[in-house]
């Protein structure tokens, strides 16, 4: 007997897109970076990005260079799927930035969440997509 | 050509708005950014002054390694 207790796709997608968006709206409107974090991301993230390992700290430091460059960022959740406490999605983070220019990412992103719903690992690969 | 390191890239992105500021420089013709090592290397027409490379990392949100 096949036995899913997962979100349907559409779910997932919208709980992908709902979270990136609302993190990055935060961000870029200036709240406190350790509170943004804190918000979204357990005490013991680990967030592994194309080999790049951050934890909670350097995540907070990477808010302050985003903050200064992007000035709005849209997230297409092209597919995503989440079983119990796992995710993985497949989106493009598009951020525009001060000087005018549009920065595409091709993100594939494997997750795990805390049971109130905060990401506590993520492992991504990531593209540059940008338009040339 | 000029090699220098970042310090405090972490992603794509970073690596897009230092490239950005870079790009702007007067006489930097390409960028080039190794994400993993921090380091870049930039093809110029002309001596670049440091402090401009400087500067214009520091625009972006990241620092030189001294």
């Amino acid at each position: 007997m096949l036995i899913f207790d997962g979100m349907s796709d559409l779910s997932a997608r919208e709980f992908v897109a709902d979270f990136y968006e609302s993190f990055t709206r935060e961000v870029v409107a200036g709240a406190d970076a350790a509170a943004v974090v804190d918000r979204y991301y357990t005490p013991d993230i680990e967030q592994v990005a194309d080999g790049v390992t951050l934890d909670r700290q350097r995540l907070i430091d990477h808010l302050r260079p985003v903050r200064k460059n992007v000035v709005s960022c849209t997230y297409d959740v092209h597919e995503a799927i989440r079983t119990g406490n796992r995710l993985a999605a497949r989106f493009t983070i598009h951020a525009e930035t001060r000087r005018g220019r549009t920065i595409s990412t091709e993100v594939y992103m494997f997750g795990e969440l805390a049971p109130d719903g905060r990401i506590r690992h993520t492992t991504q690969a990531t593209r540059d997509v940008s338009a040339p | 050509m000029t090699v220098f390191r970042v310090l405090g890239m972490t992603c794509s992105h970073c690596v897009g708005f230092v490239s950005e500021e870079l790009e702007a420089v007067a006489g930097v013709e390409s960028v080039k950014v190794d994400l993993s090592t921090g380091l870049i290397t930039l093809r110029t027409d002309r001596p670049i002054d440091p402090a401009e490379i400087r500067t214009a990392v520091e625009a972006a949100g990241y620092e030189v390694e001294p």
